[in-house]
């Protein structure tokens, strides 16, 4: 069934649209997650759904579950603690190996070196890259040994509720906000969102739809100002990794930049989700769709042609 | 197409230069006149000298101001580059009397301990948005503790501050700040914090904010001190609060000789703080001698700082450092750089066309502190 990816709805409203065009009758699951203690105000959010919206909630069970069940909260408080231990030694590393990848491309190379020594540069960042992969599924295995989703009554009972307003819906709506919040909560309540339920999603929530989930923002102050791969989404669309605000967000002037990333990830379409962008996704397709602006091996931006359903870094 | 000529030249040409036309112009342009890299500074009255008192470093201090011709005018002016702000005051001498003063035609002031000063502005300077009260952001609170210090030998009060969504369940870094009272009086630093942490620019953290009892005794390398804030201000807060228990996650922070006590405690307790905010750092040494001319107080100062560049030891992981151009300090600030990098450490330093004032170190507070705790923007994708 149909995905429709957007871009940021704050100035451009797109999600009323692209919902009444799944041309669906009934409730809409709407999950907004990400914005953390502002979840339960989704007035505004119901409104552009014709008033069809129906909150899963999901930022409000997580606190509930952390608040009434002590042994989960315990886990996954001290899983949240590696995890962020790992984040720190990730960034170190990465900062560094992206950091070699730059200063590779701005050297001279009269004789012809640079290519072999730019390909190791990143095949280093990717190693980066997939040990953290590693080391983050092993932290997620440890906590699932000592803490388990399914042996928590109070998160099976939040379940029950959350697969009932599913089953209801005829469509599911996936907010921005704070995307390890949005990921958090669809992990602890092993959200699955079913092939037959059409989904429309925009920034953070678009983010959560991908396999991979990639923390970029070139403009901050931050001391690892490479993009930073965090965790698994939903894998709806995994060929892809979604980059929302880009032109905010990246510096897309810099194809030397983009190069270094989108080359991290060749087997990946790297999409940019700026205002007004609408991507539709047939059941079954998961390239990005003509018109799409991505992100090419050579750092360059490019639309999408109307090959409908280039496969993910094909002929690039 | 020639310059424009300044207001206070044109002024001068008018002729006749009567009462009204000086009313006029005062009230048109109050002072100083900023005009391009140049400012004009007006006093009006009967004096025997005016000048402008200053501390900027390369500008001669008392800048003296020029009666205009049979007016009770006085006027000087001066270059002043785009971003720059400066803080004086008005010196009347009157006979062998002298007078000092906030310039009466300029409302803008800031204020310090010491008093109030006048503010010039230049072109291009702008006070950070972020200064001022956001109503969207939610704000953090201030609780009044008072620790009981066997190093001091007193009830020691510290202002602790909590960010807003406080949650125990939540881990916090920890950033401890010499002259707490003056940082949250004159940098308005609990609505920085407010602000920044709301604009996702700093991660929520735990502040507390230390007023000294004698700051020139106690700040420059006084072991006491240092063993308050590492032995029963770190355990005592560590003990209340759900901190972060790394290094990486403590910072001391301090400005002038509130720097000298955050480098010195670090110094003195390797391996418990991961970094540093130095603003502005009294940072002075001798490369030969003693005659450092900073005045006894400065003693203890040089001879740690002088003792630390001998041999440079590596405290704490991470400095972020900043000094205005137009003070005295500039020049130890940045004799210190490399030395601080050459010991293993990551220095993130930078300067401000601005002088050894508290407005100076709020505008800073910005880029400093979100290089050091920085916040969840890559997070948020709304």
């Amino acid at each position: 069934m149909t995905t429709i990816l957007l871009g940021p709805q704050r100035f451009t409203v797109t999600v009323t649209s692209a919902v009444r065009s799944l041309d669906v009758d009934g409730p809409v699951a709407m999950i907004n997650a990400g914005w953390e203690e502002r979840e339960d105000d989704d007035a505004e959010l119901v409104k552009k759904l014709d008033g069809r919206g129906r909150n899963l909630r999901l930022y409000n069970r997580l606190v509930d579950v952390m608040t009434k069940d002590a042994v989960f909260a315990k886990g996954a408080l001290t899983f949240r603690d590696r995890q962020e231990e790992l984040r720190k030694f990730y960034g170190v590393r990465l900062q560094a190996a992206v950091d070699a990848a730059h200063a590779v491309l701005h050297r001279s190379s009269p004789h012809g070196l640079k290519t072999a020594a730019f390909t190791g540069a990143v095949q280093g960042v990717r190693e980066v890259d997939r040990w953290y992969a590693d080391q983050l599924k092993e932290l997620y295995r440890e906590m699932d040994q000592q803490v388990s989703v399914r042996d928590s009554s109070v998160i099976g009972w939040h379940r029950g509720e959350v697969e009932a307003i599913l089953r209801d819906s005829v469509a599911a709506v996936i907010a921005g906000g704070h995307v390890g919040f949005l990921l958090q909560s669809l992990r602890m309540f092993s959200l699955e969102l079913p092939e037959e339920l059409p989904v429309v999603a925009w920034s953070a929530g678009a983010m959560a739809l991908t396999e991979r989930v990639v923390l970029f923002h070139d403009f901050t102050p931050q001391q690892v100002t490479a993009a930073e791969c965090h965790d698994h989404g939903l894998a709806r669309l995994p060929g892809i990794i979604a980059l929302p605000y880009a032109r905010r967000r990246l510096r897309l002037d810099d194809p030397e930049r983009l190069a270094v990333l989108a080359r991290r990830f060749p087997s990946k379409q790297l999409v940019l989700l700026d205002d007004g962008t609408i991507l539709r996704f047939p059941s079954g397709q998961t390239g990005a769709p003509a018109g799409a602006r991505v992100v090419t091996q050579l750092g360059a931006v490019e639309t999408v042609g109307d090959r409908v359903g280039t496969a993910a870094g094909e002929g690039r | 197409m020639s310059p424009r000529r300044l207001a206070i030249n044109r002024l001068r040409d008018r002729v006749p230069l009567d009462v009204a036309a000086i009313d006029r112009f005062v009230t048109r342009y109050g002072s100083p006149i900023v005009e391009g890299e140049r400012a004009t500074f007006l006093w009006r009255g009967e004096a025997d000298g005016v000048s402008v008192r200053h501390r900027v470093v390369g500008l001669p201090d008392p800048l003296p101001m020029k009666r205009l011709p049979e007016t009770d005018l006085f006027a000087v002016t001066t270059v002043l580059p785009e971003g720059s702000r400066v803080e004086y005051q008005i010196e009347v001498r009157r006979g062998e009397t002298y007078e000092r003063f906030d310039d009466p035609l300029n409302p803008r002031l800031a204020h310090s301990p010491l008093g109030s000063s006048s503010v010039c502005a230049a072109v291009g300077y702008r006070v950070p948005d972020w200064v001022q009260p956001d109503p969207e952001a939610r704000p953090g609170r201030l609780l009044e503790e008072v620790v009981r210090s066997k190093a001091l030998r007193r009830d020691q009060p510290v202002q602790v501050y909590l960010p807003a969504r406080f949650i125990e369940a939540i881990r916090y870094p920890l950033l401890i700040v010499h002259d707490g009272g003056d940082y949250l009086g004159y940098t308005a630093m609990k609505t920085v914090l407010d602000n920044l942490i709301h604009r996702l620019d700093v991660a929520p953290l735990v502040v507390a904010f230390v007023p000294p009892r004698d700051r020139l005794k106690e700040y420059p390398n006084y072991a006491p001190h240092a063993r308050f804030i590492a032995r029963e201000l770190v355990p005592w807060l560590s003990g209340r609060l759900p901190l972060r228990d790394t290094p990486e996650a403590r910072c001391l922070m301090g400005s002038s000789f509130g720097g000298i006590a955050s480098l010195s405690t670090a110094v003195r307790y390797p391996d418990l703080f991961g970094s540093l905010l130095l603003e502005s750092a009294s940072l002075v040494f001798t490369d030969i001698g003693f005659e450092h001319g900073g005045g006894p107080h400065f003693d203890p100062v040089v001879k740690f700082v002088n003792r630390y560049r001998a041999k440079p030891t590596r405290p704490v992981d991470r400095i972020a450092m900043t000094c205005g151009v137009y003070e005295p300090l500039i020049t130890p600030n940045r004799s210190m750089v490399p030395v601080f990098r050459e010991a293993g450490m990551a220095v993130h330093y930078t300067e401000a066309r601005d002088g050894h004032n508290w407005e100076n170190w709020r505008d800073r507070l910005g880029e400093l502190l979100s290089w050091l705790f920085p916040g969840p923007q890559k997070f948020v994708y709304e």
